[in-house]
C-alpha cells in the first residue's frame, strides 16, 4: 500500500534538508563561475603555459567522477594540512568540478562577442583587466545564460552526492527517513519530486531572466 | 601501510609526512577539553543505535553519548556520515569520536582505539513470525541471509559448518534481507541481537528472533584514533562505568533494547 | 604494496570488468529506449506527448541517486525486486534514455525538409523516408551530442556503488575498509578514471569524425 501519510509526516523535514542543497549548488555555482572566468581567461591567453593549465584542469574535473572528487577532498585535503569543515570541502568541490564546465561555456559565450570590441575599449586605454571586467565578461554572462541556468540544474542534482561527506541534505535526508519508516518508495519519490520542483523554478526564473536581458 | 606511505611521500613530498607524524604528539582529549565539545560521528540509521525521528538524531547512542559526554564536562555535536566515510573521517581528524556501534575485532583493534563494550553484537537470526525455527539448531538446510562483509558474517560461516550447512545470501544492507525474508525467499537473517530484537518489538506482526544467540560472545565498541585518542577512550571508560555503576546504562538498555544485559567491565579478549 | 595488489588486484579487475559492463549495456539500453521513445513522439499518437514529456522532465531533473533509490529499495513495494547490478543497469538505461532521447529530437528537427520533400517527390514511400533519410541524416547531426552523452555515463557508473553493485569504487571502498588505508586509493582511483574517461573521450572523438569526415569534406 502507498502510503501519502508517510510522505505528508515527513515533508516538513525533507524540505527542510533542502536549505543545504540550495547552499551547495548555489554557492557552488558562483564559485564556478568566479575560477570558470579565470580559467576561461588563462584559456584564451597567449602564454602557452596557462593555456596548458587550464585544458589541465578542465580535462581533470570533467574526467574524474564528483563523488570520486569528494572523496578525494574530504580525505586527503586533511593529509596536506588543510582540514576544512565538511561543508565548506562540499562547496568547494562542487564549485571546482563546475568551474571546468562553466569556464568552456563562458568561452563559448566569448566567441560569439565580435573581436572590434575588446580591441575598441584598448585602443580607448583600457588595461586588458578592465577590457574583461566590464566589457567581455558582462555579455558573456548574457549570452551564455541559458547554459549558466542549465549548469546550476546539474549542480542541484550532483549536491546528491556530497551526502559521502556528512551533509544532511535533501537525499541523505531521505535515506535516514526510509530507514527509520521502512517506507523507501514514498520517501524517495517525495525526495524526487522535491528536486524536480525546484529545478523547475530555476528554469522558469532563467527563462524570465533571459526574457528581461534579451534586447 | 607501506603502499600508503611510500605513494604517499612520492606525491606531497615530505611535508605531508611531517604533518602526519607530528600528529602523534597530540592529544585529542586536551583538544576537546579546551574546545568545550567533542565531535562524535555515526551512521544515523542503525535501529536502535542510531536513527533520525522527524529529523532529530534519537537512539541508544544518543542518549548514552549525551550521559557521557556530560560526565566528560564537554557539549557532544553528532554528524551523519555513510559507515565507508566514518573511519576515514577519524584517521584524517574530521571529528574526534566514532559514536557508531563498531564490532570488536582483533584487527580493528590494531589500528583503532576502542572503549569499553556499550552493548552486545553476539549473532542471532530472525525469522518470520511462526516460523518453523524454534531454536538455533534447527537453520540446518534452511536458507539464511546476512549482510555482507560484517563481523556477523564471519560468525555465521563458522555456524553454518559447525551444524552441518545451510545456505547463506549476502546482502549489502540488512534492510535489503529483512525484506527478502518478508517475500519468503529467505527462512532466517543473521544479525547482531540488539538489531533483530528492535526489529521483532518494532514489527511484532512479521518478524520474531530465534533464541538464544549462536555465535560466541561480541560486542560493540566505540572508536578513536590509536595514540592520540588513548586518554578520550579512557575518559570515555571512566564514564562509562559511572553510568553503568549508578544504573543509567540499565535505564538505557531497558528503554532501547527491552531488557538489560551485563556488559564487561573490562577489555574482552579479541 | 605487492601483497595488497596481489590480494585485491583480482577484485579490482573484476569491479573495472563490471564498470565497462554496465557503461555499455546502461548506454546501449538506453539508447534503444531513446530512441523508442522518440520515434513513438514524432510518429505516434499526439496523446502519447505528454506522458513522455512528463517522463523527460521527471528524469532530467532528479538526481541519478535518488533514482537508484527509488528504483532498488523502492522497487520491491511495488514488486519490482532485483538485484544491485541489474537495478543499476535498468537505472542507467532509463536515466540515459531522457537524455538520449532530447538528443535526437533536436538531430530529427535539424533534418533539413527539403531533402524528406525530395524524397516524397521521387515517390519514396513514408516508412522508407524516416529509415532511409531522417534516420541517418539525424544520426549524424547528433553524433557529437550523443558521444558526448555517452561519455557522462561512464562517470555516473561509480553511483552504482551507492546501491551495492561491486563495481570499481566499491571494491576500492571495501579494500580502503579491509586494509585502512583511504588517502592513496581514492587518489589513484581518481587518476585512474581521469585516465579512463581521456581515453574513452579520444576514441568517442575518433570515431564521430569518422562517421562525419566527408560533412567537413564538402562544406
Amino acid at each position: 500500500m502507498f502510503s501519502f501519510q508517510t510522505i505528508i509526516d515527513n515533508l516538513p523535514v525533507l524540505i527542510g534538508s533542502a536549505r543545504y542543497t540550495l547552499l551547495i549548488s548555489v554557492l557552488g555555482c558562483l564559485e564556478g563561475l568566479i575560477l570558470g572566468a579565470v580559467i576561461c581567461a588563462a584559456a584564451l591567453s597567449h602564454k602557452i603555459w596557462l593555456r596548458r593549465a587550464a585544458a589541465l584542469y578542465v580535462s581533470f574535473f570533467r574526467g574524474v567522477p564528483l563523488l570520486i572528487q569528494l572523496l578525494v577532498a574530504y580525505y586527503l585535503l586533511p593529509v596536506i594540512g588543510l582540514n576544512v569543515p565538511a561543508l565548506v570541502a562540499a562547496v568547494l568541490t562542487v564549485g571546482f568540478c563546475a568551474a571546468a564546465y562553466l569556464s568552456e561555456v563562458l568561452r563559448g559565450s566569448l566567441n560569439a562577442i565580435p573581436k572590434g570590441q575588446a580591441e575598441a575599449a584598448a585602443a580607448i586605454g583600457m588595461v586588458p583587466l578592465d577590457v574583461w571586467v566590464r566589457i567581455l565578461l558582462p555579455q558573456a554572462l548574457k549570452i551564455g545564460l541559458p547554459a549558466i541556468v542549465n549548469e546550476l540544474i546539474l549542480l542541484v542534482k550532483a549536491s546528491s552526492l556530497v551526502t559521502v561527506v556528512g551533509i544532511v541534505e535533501i537525499t541523505r535526508m531521505s535515506q535516514s527517513i526510509a530507514a527509520a519508516t521502512f517506507r523507501p518508495l514514498e520517501i524517495y519519490l517525495a525526495a524526487a519530486f522535491i528536486y524536480l520542483a525546484i529545478n523547475l523554478v530555476i528554469a522558469q526564473v532563467g527563462r524570465v531572466l533571459e526574457r528581461r536581458l534579451a534586447v | 601501510m607501506m603502499f600508503s606511505t611510500t605513494l604517499k611521500s612520492a606525491l606531497f613530498g615530505l611535508g605531508a609526512l611531517a604533518i602526519t607524524a607530528s600528529g602523534a604528539l597530540a592529544d585529542d582529549l586536551a583538544d576537546i577539553k579546551a574546545a568545550g565539545k567533542i565531535v562524535a560521528a555515526t551512521e544515523m540509521h542503525y535501529a536502535p543505535f542510531d536513527m533520525l525521528e522527524n529529523g532529530n538524531y534519537v537512539g541508544f547512542d544518543r542518549d548514552l553519548f549525551d550521559e557521557i559526554a556530560k560526565e566528560m564536562g564537554v557539549a557532544p555535536v553528532y554528524e551523519d556520515l555513510p559507515w565507508t566515510s566514518i573511519l576515514p573521517g577519524l584517521e584524517v581528524k574530521k571529528f574526534d569520536f566514532v559514536l557508531a556501534p563498531v564490532t570488536m575485532t582483533a584487527e580493528r583493534a590494531d589500528r583503532y582505539s576502542f572503549t569499553l563494550p556499550i552493548a552486545d553484537a553476539t549473532v542471532t537470526f530472525v525469522q518470520r513470525k511462526g516460523g518453523k525455527m524454534t531454536k538455533p539448531e534447527d537453520a540446518k538446510g534452511l536458507t539464511v541471509g546476512v549482510q555482507k562483509g560484517t563481523a556477523q558474517q564471519k560468525q555465521l560461516d563458522a555456524y553454518s559448518a559447525k551444524i552441518g550447512g545451510f545456505t547463506i545470501k549476502e546482502y549489502g544492507t540488512n534492510d535489503e534481507a529483512y525484506a527478502d525474508l518478508m517475500t519468503g525467499r529467505l527462512d532466517a537473517v543473521a544479525g547482531s541481537a540488539p538489531l533483530l530484537n528492535y526489529l521483532a518489538k518494532k514489527r511484532p506482526d512479521d518478524f520474531a528472533v530465534v533464541n538464544p544467540p549462536f555465535g560466541t560472545p561480541t560486542y560493540f565498541g566505540y572508536v578513536a584514533r590509536k595514540g592520540e585518542g588513548d586518554t578520550l577512550v579512557a575518559a570515555v571508560n571512566d564514564a562509562l562505568k559511572k553510568i553503568e555503576a549508578d544504573g543509567r546504562m540499565k535505564t538505557l538498555q531497558e528503554k532501547w533494547f527491552g531488557a538489560a544485559t551485563a556488559l564487561p567491565q573490562m577489555m574482552p579478549k579479541l | 604494496m605487492l601483497e595488497t595488489l596481489h590480494r585485491y588486484g583480482p577484485d579490482l579487475l573484476t569491479g573495472f570488468g563490471l564498470t565497462i559492463f554496465s557503461w555499455l549495456l546502461g548506454t546501449a539500453f538506453g539508447f534503444v529506449l531513446g530512441f523508442l521513445i522518440e520515434i513513438a513522439r514524432r510518429f505516434g499518437p499526439r496523446a502519447l506527448g505528454y506522458p513522455i514529456r512528463a517522463y523527460v522532465e521527471f528524469i532530467r531533473g532528479t538526481p541519478f541517486l535518488v533514482q537508484l533509490f527509488v528504483l532498488y529499495y523502492g522497487g520491491p513495494l511495488i514488486g519490482l525486486r532485483l538485484d544491485a547490478l541489474p537495478a543499476g543497469i535498468l537505472g542507467l538505461t532509463i536515466y540515459g534514455s531522457a537524455y538520449f532521447t532530447e538528443i535526437l529530437r533536436a538531430g530529427f528537427d535539424a533534418v533539413p525538409l527539403g531533402q524528406i520533400e525530395a524524397a516524397r517527390a521521387i515517390g519514396f514511400r513514408n516508412s522508407t523516408i524516416v529509415s532511409r533519410i531522417m534516420v541517418p541524416v539525424m544520426m549524424v547531426s547528433a553524433l557529437p551530442a550523443l558521444v558526448n552523452f555517452a561519455i557522462i555515463l561512464t562517470k555516473e557508473t561509480v553511483i552504482l556503488s551507492m546501491i551495492t553493485v561491486p563495481e570499481i569504487m566499491f571494491q576500492t571502498q571495501t579494500m580502503m575498509s579491509e586494509t585502512f588505508a583511504f588517502v592513496t586509493p581514492i587518489l589513484i582511483l581518481a587518476l585512474f578514471f581521469w585516465g579512463f574517461v581521456e581515453a574513452i573521450s579520444r576514441i568517442g572523438r575518433r570515431l564521430e569524425r569518422r562517421f562525419t569526415h566527408y560533412l567537413i569534406d564538402r562544406s
